[in-house]
């Protein structure tokens, strides 16, 4: 098999392929350097852990992957010229996004009021680092499923959605490791 | 036996049956964190169960179920990285 034909067989858009494998790199490479980065004190990483809010994190697994399954359902909807049931199924799966988004800032409201900062502990700067820049990923995957239940061409959704499962993929190899992993 | 239950899935069902997955699989973790045993299993365990959705969503989600080259391809990938990231939790 050719390495053309390899690439043809990539589903959707081959730059947000690209854009996922290197969001993919760097959300690694941050959990990696995390992970050593512990080496250097466990006890104190695992105390700090102690003090995250697992079960909202735990609750926005369960909010990304519903979401995932809204922009997946609606790039088949699409394709069977069903455009309302689409749009709406973009539409909740962006309103999802925001649950999210409130579950998170409460968990970082919580952390302020606990007087935790990026400062308290290394734990804490790749805490902020990683689930902050995810965050950011949320929100501007909001702002794309909402353009796209606009522009609701099926291309447009298709790549929409991508950008949206890699936000959810990042998630949950994210999760574990900063939440779990004491 | 009614000719239904040999039909092959529908691809609306094999979001639905994906996304019930990830459901079990995340509610897997969390009882996972209760259970009585050792921090390490619960460790692998958690980063085996991580890996098992990251495959949902890749094969259906994202589709790659389409491209079984690719999905081998993601597989290895994050598997070696769930592999490093077990031994770094490990030392």
């Amino acid at each position: 098999m050719s390495d053309a034909s390899l690439i043809d067989e990539l589903p959707g858009e081959l730059l947000m392929w690209v854009l996922i494998v290197s969001e993919l790199l760097v959300f690694g490479a941050g959990l990696t350097a995390f992970m050593g980065v512990r080496l250097t004190d466990p006890a104190g990483f695992a105390e700090a852990q102690s003090h995250l809010y697992r079960t909202g994190a735990a609750l926005n697994t369960g909010v990304l992957v519903t979401s995932g399954f809204l922009a997946a359902r609606a790039l088949r909807w699409r394709h069977a010229a069903r455009r309302g049931a689409a749009r709406l199924a973009l539409i909740g799966a962006a309103l999802l996004g925001v649950v999210f988004l409130i579950i998170k800032g409460a968990e970082y409201a919580g952390k302020a009021a606990q007087g935790i900062s990026y400062e308290t502990h290394p734990f804490f700067l790749f805490y902020y680092l990683l689930t902050g820049f995810h965050a950011a990923h949320v929100l501007a995957g909001v702002a794309i499923l909402l353009l796209v239940a606009w522009r609701d061409d099926p291309r447009n959704i298709e790549a929409g959605g991508q950008f949206w499962h890699m936000v959810d993929l990042v998630w949950i190899l994210l999760f574990p490791v900063i939440y779990l992993l004491g | 036996m009614p000719r239904f239950f040999f039909a092959r899935p529908t691809q609306a069902d094999r979001l639905t049956r994906a996304w019930a997955g990830l459901i079990a699989l995340s509610l897997a973790s969390a009882l996972l964190t209760l259970m009585p045993v050792g921090s390490r299993p619960v460790g692998g365990g958690i980063l085996l169960l991580a890996l098992f959705k990251a495959r949902v969503i890749l094969a259906r989600y994202l589709d790659l179920e389409r491209s079984p080259a690719w999905l081998r391809g993601f597989t290895l990938v994050l598997s070696t990285f769930a592999a490093l990231i077990f031994a770094l939790y490990l030392v």
